[in-house]
Formats: C-alpha cells, structure tokens, sequence
C-alpha cells in the first residue's frame, strides 16, 4: 500500500491505536508485525523473503565482526557481509540488465552463445534497506556503533513502515534509541506529525502528480517537439521530481513522529543549491551521506597520494555507483556519471573560480549568487533529462533540439500567439488544468517564502483555515494518483 | 618530540592561516577551507612530513584534531 491510498487511511489509525493501547513490552513486536504486513500489501510475496534474509544475515555479520579481535578477520567478515547484501541487491536488480548488455557484447563476437532471458523481479524497498544493512555492518566495523543484540529491534530498524519503500536511509545509532524508547503520547508530536503528513500528500497529489501530465504531454511524445516545450518539461520535471519525492519523505517523516521518532529529513531547498556539490547537500540527503561516507571518502583515502586526480576519480566511480543504485539503465548510469563529471570538473576549477570571483568584484554579491543557482539549477536539469527519457538516444534528442527555439519564432510568427501557447505551453492540455496548477504553484511558493509552514505557532484561526484549504485542495484538486518516482530504485 | 608545533605548523602551511592554534576538540567546522579536498592534502603532507602511513580504519574514524594528533603520537618511534 502506498501512503495516498485509501488502505493506508485506513492502517495508519488503526495500527496507531493497536499501538497507542499496548503495554511497552509488546510494542516493538507489533510495529515489526505491522511493518511486515505493509510490506506484504504489496502483493509481492518473494520481498518478504528477501528483507528476511538481508536482517538475519546482517544481524549476524553485525554480531560476528564484533566478536572476532583480528582486523584482518574483522575486515574478511565485513567484506562478507557487504558481499551477501550487493549479491541480493544485485539477484533483485541487475540480473536483466546484465545479461542484456552480456547478449549485445556476444552479438558483437558473433557468438552462438547467448545468456538466457531474465524477468525483472520488483524490488520495491531493497535498494533502501540494503543500504542501511551496509552502512550498519560498516559502523561496527570502524567500531563507531556496537551492534545490536536484539533480533527484534534489529529488525524493525531495518523493517519500520514509514521508511521501509523510500527511505530516508537511517543510520542504526539514530534510529535503533528512538524505537527503544519509552512511548508516551506527545502532543505536539501528534499535531506535527498530521501537519506533516497532509502537507507531503499535497506536494505530492496535488503539484507533483499534476506537474506530471504536464511532463507526460512532451515526455511520453518528445519527437513532436522542438525548442521551447522540451526546455519547459524538463524544468517542469525538475520540480515534479522534487515534489514527489519530498512530498513522500514529509509523508514518511509525519507518520514516524506519530510514533515519536524522528527521522532524518532528506531535502533543503535543493534548487536553491550555489553549485552542484551544495546540490547533494541538499537533495535526497539521507542517500547523499550515505554514498560520501561508505563510497566517496574510503576510495578518495585509497587513492589520495593522486591527490586532486584521486579526489576526481573518487568522485565520478561514487556518482557511477549512485546512477546504477537508481536503476538498471544506461540513463540512470550516465545521469550519475554526469553529476560526477560535474564534481570532478570543480575539483580543478575551484581554485581559479575564486580568483575570477575576486578579478571581477563578484565576491558574496547577490548578483553572483543567483547567477550560480542559475548555472547549477540548469545543470542539474541537464542530468534530468537523462532520468526521465526512455534511453539514452530519446535524452540526446530532448538536448540537441532544446536550442533549436527559432522553429517556435517562426510557429508564432506564422499563426499568432493563442496558436503558439496552445501548442508550446500548453501541450494540449486542458486550459483548467494548466490554470489549477499555475495558481498551485504560486500558492506553494508564498507558504515556502514567507515561511508559513511554521503554521503550528499561528494564531487558531490561521491554521485552521490553513488546515482547511489544504485538506479541501487535496480532495478535490488531485490528480488521480500514480506511482511514485523513487519507488523503482 | 611533541607532535603539536610541527602539526600546527603543517595547518598553517595547508590551510594557509598562520593564526591557527591547535587544540584537541577542534574539528573541520573550526577551520576555514578544511573541506574534503584540504583534508587530502593535509594527511599527504602530514604523512611524508612524519613519514608515518594511516590506515583506512583510522583516515575514516578521526573525529577531531585530537584523535589525529593520539594516532600520530602512536605511529612515532617513542
């Protein structure tokens, strides 16, 4: 069940009550129980298996390499048990994808010999748990975490609902306390929690689904576009991307501080970023940390007597990872592989940019700041395109005939300007629909500008109409749900 | 030998600030320019002044200047 589905309104309440009226002997056994039967309402039986397997055996690696005193065996255990996640993970994900890339390179060779055909398993949630199963054993390891003895809590750590499809990626030492601890009913939490929640359902029902058949209209079509609407859906990309995606964390974040656990947040204003390195501090948080600590800074240690080389190819092999982790395509790996190749570039540029900063009195002006929020957020949208096409050859049309505007100059010129919007702004898309999510949008940019999310400290009036514009534009301003984004990787 | 004066005067060289002042809390936050690329620079260059080698258990788990300064102490020749 996903989060904006009727099921889940109706689960959430109920499991908060089981939970709210059980003794705290129980509660973690029946929040594992619950954790298991969400997952299971997924109607992929297999997936209980794989988490199954992915807790018991990091459970035990997790036990064994503290045990062990050698570092040599401690290191062999950790290996191990790095190894048995990334070959679940890869079983889950890869197999299609690679025997199709093995097939194209026999084919090449004239081989008689061919890899049979793998089915695509789904594997909703994997990638997030693998992880967190990764960054565990590699905490016990450098001994910053002593592992947890508690079958059970290690399992709901790993299992528990709100962030079991998604993430955000929780370290163990921040969430495992939380679970342990006490429940008492915390009022605030309460209100915030709710707050939270209905606000990431409206990003997400509201902007980002209908955002979507605005990106939909070029994207599922883009060969009957040139210039002018391919620029405008994929910025309209860009934001539906976002909202989806922290619409979902808000709703995962809501639903833990129900139980008084607070996860980590994975957004900051991520089109705010001044450079793409301040990107990835900002955009999908919780998973950037992740790939810096356990991916980027042990190869940048391995390799640092190349210095600025070292950190370069440190940085493109992290970003190669993180494409792959999103999916098993070639436009997920060169998405990655660019965000690399940006990073790398400003390894050697970073240097020389303060100085034509500083020659051109530029230095901490505004000017400069909005010109580098500009140039980052266009970068950013340039890997998108990659994310979001149908293959490689789709992106590299979406890019070469983005510049190609003047076939638009010349439309508008030719058949006037309602023509021109009919066909290049709007893509066909109803007038009411392209109106409700115009005015959605500048709705949610004065609450983000003038901070008014801070609604819970607004005087009674205030919030309540805010509670209520909000409940009454999700009912009837939804676009019928679809699938979130970020549930395939 | 005490390893504080030449470590100090490796961070003002790398960080190119000779009002830097070791202490054993301090951590990347306190100083200026200490990002990720410096930081490589600054365990090259505390290596071959040293001529000691970290391992990558110890390069991952520095949690300040302290930590650093215990685990040079400990590779020198006492």
């Amino acid at each position: 069940m996903v989060f904006n589905s009727l099921e889940y309104f109706l689960f959430l309440p109920a499991i908060w009550l089981v939970h709210y009226f059980l003794g705290q002997r129980f509660r973690w056994l029946f929040l594992l129980v619950a954790s298991l039967i969400f997952y299971v309402s997924l109607k992929v039986p297999y997936l209980l298996g794989v988490i199954t397997l992915v807790t018991i055996t990091t459970y035990g690696f997790g036990l064994w390499i503290h045990r062990v005193e050698q570092l040599q065996q401690k290191k062999l255990l950790l290996w191990g048990g790095i190894a048995t996640n990334v070959l679940i993970l890869v079983a889950m994900k890869y197999v299609p994808f690679l025997t199709e890339n093995l097939n194209v390179l026999l084919s090449l060779f004239d081989s008689p010999i061919k890899a049979p055909h793998a089915q695509l398993l789904v594997a909703i949630g994997v990638s997030y748990y693998v992880f967190q199963a990764i960054s565990y054993l590699s905490d016990i390891y450098l001994e910053i975490e002593e592992p947890e003895t508690h079958f059970g809590y290690f399992s709901l750590y790993l299992a528990f609902f709100p962030k079991l499809l998604q993430g955000p990626i929780e370290r163990a030492r921040d969430l495992l306390p939380q679970l342990k601890q006490k429940y008492e009913f915390n009022y605030d939490n309460m209100r915030f929690g709710l707050l939270l929640f209905t606000w990431g359902l409206f990003k997400k029902v509201v902007l980002a689904d209908r955002l979507g058949l605005y990106v939909d209209a070029v994207y599922n079509d883009v060969h009957a576009y040139q210039g002018l609407p391919l620029l405008l859906a994929t910025y309209a990309y860009a934001f539906q991307i976002y909202f989806d995606f922290s619409g979902y964390t808000d709703m995962a974040l809501g639903t833990a501080r129900l139980f008084n656990v607070k996860l980590t947040d994975n957004f900051n204003s991520p089109y705010l970023a001044t450079s793409v390195a301040d990107f990835w501090r900002r955009w999908h948080i919780t998973f950037s940390r992740w790939i810096l600590d356990y991916i980027f800074k042990p190869l940048q240690m391995s390799w640092r007597n190349w210095k600025n080389w070292g950190t370069a190819a440190a940085l493109v092999v992290t970003f190669f990872v993180s494409g792959l982790w999103h999916g098993a395509s070639w436009g997920f790996v060169i998405w990655g592989l660019l965000h690399g190749t940006y990073m790398a570039c400003s390894v050697f540029y970073r240097p020389f940019q303060k100085k034509i900063h500083k020659a051109m009195s530029l230095e901490k002006t505004k000017v400069l700041k909005i010109w580098q929020i500009f140039v980052t957020f266009n970068l950013v949208c340039l890997a998108w395109v990659f994310f979001r096409a149908f293959g490689g050859w789709q992106a590299l049309y979406v890019l070469k005939n983005i510049p190609e505007m003047h076939h638009n100059y010349v439309a508008l010129i030719d058949n006037g300007w309602a023509d021109f919007i009919r066909n290049n702004i709007m893509f066909g898309l109803d007038k009411r629909n392209i109106i409700t999510l115009a005015a959605c949008l500048i709705c949610y940019a004065i609450i983000i500008s003038k901070k008014s999310y801070d609604l819970l400290n607004k005087p009674t009036y205030i919030r309540w109409t805010a509670y209520y514009l909000l409940i009454f534009s999700i009912i009837f301003l939804q676009v019928s749900s679809k699938k979130y984004i970020y549930f395939q990787f | 030998m005490g390893v504080i004066e030449p470590l100090t005067k490796i961070f003002r060289e790398v960080f190119d600030d000779e009002d830097i002042t070791l202490s054993g809390e301090m951590t990347a936050d306190d100083v200026d320019g200490w990002d990720s690329l410096s930081h490589v620079n600054l365990i090259v260059t505390i290596e071959t002044r040293f001529n000691i080698k970290f391992t990558q258990k110890e390069l991952l788990t520095f949690r300040n200047v302290g930590d650093l300064m215990d685990s040079i102490q400990s590779k020198l020749p006492s």
